[in-house]
């Protein structure tokens, strides 16, 4: 009996993989979605501020607003998906969403699956910590303790560029990281800009950015060779960076505006 | 099995594990050496030291006991700064170690000295010996003969919960490895050799506490 259904499922395994395998990768047009009414636009659920169930178990954050303002600019009702980190892609090229505004960063072998948007928002990783800490570039790091998540973005940009007398202390994640600065463990910690937005709510005035390390900018993507969509969002972004809307979304969820590196990217 | 087994990042980067190890020997070693101390010190006030300060023991024993070692130790390196008091990591961790161990060890030894017969204190008194002879020679030395198997096991165990120390960033075997891992992807390679080490410093402790058994009990048993 046991065997009987495990031969069972790897035979519908092995039917979906062939299903999504063979589907066809459709493009994508803005008429199209148009007719149906419906944008299924897939979003990442558990990357605060980004994406978040909220209190009434919807999908919301960043990228939840910029899908709401993309599907109202088309004139149709929005559809979020949840999709996770792993099988998001998987999600828009086995055409079960049009789109993805799912914080995907724009990156080389990702651009081999999928085709991105022009960036709408950025992550920027940065030095940061007590104001009094005089730090402005890496050679300052001397004698200084730094708080990193072990193995993250900031862990291996600050191991780089450190100085031999900077004492890195590695954490197993951002909140301990965190701990650590606030509890005065560590003179200044590497994080993301959207931990600077939390912190900055938490303790406003007792801590600045010294220094940024790397950047990584978040494009909308969409299937290979739905130019035209794709050419219709570009203009959507420009349009919501030029009027402010942006702005406001990101001022809203990360209590700064739209960085500089993702206004200027655009070309 | 469709796992290519890839070693050689590991032993590349053998030397960090192995100073990793030496940490963690020293963290473990240090914690133990006190950690007695502290227990013998406690099991003695909770069995006949004044009310208040048996009481007090006694709180501490159930607070240590009845909360886990990552909470306590979170509670030292992120907690006491408000205090004023800001400790490295590596010193916040054997203080935390300490302050664990100190708990379950003054259990184990208030049973030992519970265990010795009321007439065999008698005997010493009637022999004339004074007090702290008769706590050395006659409570504690028997104490710790009977408790002795259960002390070095919670030693054992002492060591291997030194392992959560990473967590507030003391460069510990553990860590090391968790730093290997990360660089190098090759979790399962690293974690078989870290175990390795442990279990290899694990029968290194106990071979060290059977020579100090033959050593320190060298005298038949009466019974």
């Amino acid at each position: 009996m046991k065997m009987m259904r495990s031969a069972f499922s790897l035979a519908a395994g092995a039917a979906l993989a062939i299903g999504l395998s063979s589907a066809p990768l459709q493009a994508q047009t803005v008429e199209e979605i148009q007719e149906r009414g419906t944008a299924n636009i897939g979003m990442l659920v558990d990357f605060p501020p980004f994406g978040i169930m909220n209190e009434q178990n919807q999908p919301d954050g960043f990228d939840a607003d910029v899908a709401k303002l993309l599907a109202e600019d088309m004139g149709v009702e929005v559809n979020l998906v949840p999709v996770t980190g792993p099988n998001r892609i998987p999600y828009l090229v086995s055409n079960q969403v049009d789109l993805l505004v799912a914080s995907l960063g724009i990156t080389e072998e990702r651009a081999k699956s999928v085709d991105f948007s022009e960036p709408y928002v950025g992550i920027q990783i940065s030095v940061y910590g007590e104001k009094d800490v005089e730090v402005a570039e890496p050679e300052d790091l001397e004698g200084i303790t730094i708080g990193v998540a072990r193995a993250s973005t900031q862990d291996t940009g600050i191991t780089e560029l450190a100085p031999e007398g900077a004492h890195i202390q590695r954490f197993d994640d951002d909140a301990s990281a965190v701990q650590a600065l606030l509890s005065g463990q560590v003179d200044v910690i590497g994080c993301s800009n959207t931990v600077i937005a939390q912190l900055e709510q938490m303790a406003p005035g007792r801590f600045d950015v010294k220094f940024d390390i790397s950047e990584q900018v978040q494009g909308i993507a969409v299937r290979p060779g739905s130019s035209e969509l794709l050419d219709y969002i570009n203009d959507f972004l420009q349009r919501v960076k030029d009027d402010g809307r942006l702005d406001e979304i990101h001022q809203k969820w990360l209590d700064s505006p739209l960085p500089e590196f993702v206004r200027n990217s655009a070309d | 099995m469709g796992y290519t087994f890839r070693f050689e990042p590991v032993f590349e980067r053998f030397d960090q594990l192995l100073e990793g190890a030496w940490l963690t020997i020293q963290l473990s070693g240090s914690a133990m050496l006190v950690g007695l101390l502290v227990s013998i010190l406690f099991a003695l006030l909770k069995t006949s030291g004044p009310r208040p300060l048996a009481w007090l023991v006694n709180a501490y024993v159930e607070l240590i006991r009845n909360t886990p070692f990552l909470v306590q130790i979170f509670f030292i390196f992120f907690g006491l700064p408000a205090l004023g008091m800001r400790l490295t990591p590596n010193s916040a961790a054997l203080l935390a170690l300490i302050i664990n161990f100190g708990a379950y060890g003054t259990e184990i030894i208030r049973a030992g000295i519970e265990s010795i017969a009321k007439g065999q204190i008698e005997a010493g008194f009637a022999l004339g010996l004074k007090r702290l002879q008769i706590f050395r020679y006659i409570i504690l030395k028997p104490a710790m003969r009977a408790i002795y198997p259960a002390l070095t096991s919670q030693f054992i165990y002492l060591m291997l919960t030194s392992s959560v120390v990473s967590a507030i960033s003391a460069d510990d075997l553990t860590a090391i490895g968790n730093n290997i891992q990360s660089a190098t992807f090759a979790a399962f390679e690293v974690y078989l050799v870290i175990t390795l080490i442990y279990l290899f410093l694990s029968i290194g402790f106990s071979s060290l506490f059977k020579l100090v058994e033959r050593v320190a009990f060298n005298y038949p048993l009466s019974r």
